[in-house]
C-alpha cells in the first residue's frame, strides 16, 4: 500500500493506493495515527486507486470517522470503485461515513 | 481443488490464493470473484483467529449452480454463523468497532453453513453463479 498525506492548515488530504486488508491493515492504522491524535477538522481521502478493502481495514475508516466527528468535523471519502463502494454500502458505513 | 495447510501457522495469503486462483474461482465473473476473495479472507481470518487449529483443509466445486468454497479444521469448536452481527443502523458513535467480516460473508454469499464432524469444524460457503 502506498499514502500520501498533505496537510494544510485544519485539512487534511490523504490518497491511499493499493489493498486494504489484512497484512496491510496495521501500516494503514500507523500512518493513520497522527490523524486519529490530531485535530484536523476536514480529513478528505482519496480512493480513486484503493483497488480492495476488508473488515481489517474498515474498522480503521470507522475508527477515523469516530475521532473526526468527536471534534465536530467531517471526514470524506471520494472516488471509491464501484466493488469497494458495495463493501461500505452492505456495512453501513455509507449511512456514517460521507462518501462522493 | 482441494489441499491441507499443515501445519497452518503463517499460510494465510498462501490459503487466499490457492482459493482464489483454483479454477473453479478463476472461471467466474469478475463479481463472484472480488466477492470469493473477500469473504476467504474473512472467514480464514475468524477460523485461524478462534478454532485454533494446526491444520487447514480448504476446497472449492462447483455444485448445482453453485461455486462452494469449503474449510476443515481440527481446532475447537467454532461455528462462524452463529455471530451476532453488528447494528449497521446504529449512529456513527454507537457502531462497534469489529464484527464486520462473517457480516459481510453472510449479504455477499447466498449460503454459509456450518457443521461439527468427526471431532473438526466443517465450514461451507456457497455463491450462485449466474
Amino acid at each position: 500500500m502506498e499514502f500520501i498525506t498533505v496537510k494544510k492548515d485544519s485539512n487534511i488530504l490523504i490518497t491511499i493506493s493499493g489493498r486494504l486488508d489484512t497484512s496491510s491493515s496495521d501500516e494503514f492504522l500507523r500512518e493513520m495515527t497522527p490523524v486519529l491524535e490530531g485535530d484536523e477538522k476536514s480529513v478528505e481521502i482519496d480512493c480513486t486507486n484503493l483497488e480492495y478493502v476488508s473488515s481489517q481495514g474498515l474498522r480503521i475508516f470507522l475508527m477515523l470517522q469516530k475521532k473526526v466527528v468527536a471534534r465536530q468535523g467531517q471526514m470524506t471519502l471520494v472516488n471509491l470503485r464501484p466493488y469497494i463502494k458495495e463493501v461500505f454500502h452492505i456495512t453501513g458505513f455509507t449511512k456514517i461515513i460521507n462518501i462522493i | 481443488m482441494k489441499k491441507r495447510f499443515d501445519p497452518v501457522a503463517g499460510c494465510n495469503a498462501d490459503i487466499i490464493t490457492c482459493i482464489t486462483s483454483s479454477e473453479e474461482v478463476r472461471s467466474a465473473n469478475d463479481d463472484i470473484q472480488f466477492k470469493v476473495r473477500l469473504c476467504v479472507e474473512e472467514v480464514e481470518e475468524n477460523i485461524l483467529a478462534y478454532s485454533g487449529t494446526t491444520w487447514l483443509e480448504v476446497w472449492t466445486a462447483i455444485e448445482e449452480g453453485y461455486l462452494a468454497i469449503g474449510f476443515r479444521d481440527g481446532g475447537v469448536k467454532f461455528d462462524p454463523t452463529i455471530a451476532k452481527d453488528p447494528d449497521i443502523m446504529a449512529p456513527v458513535d454507537k457502531r462497534a468497532i469489529g464484527g464486520l467480516g462473517i457480516f459481510i460473508c453472510k449479504q455477499m454469499m447466498n449460503v454459509l453453513d456450518y457443521r461439527y464432524e468427526d471431532g473438526c469444524n466443517v465450514f461451507v460457503m456457497k455463491i450462485k453463479l449466474p
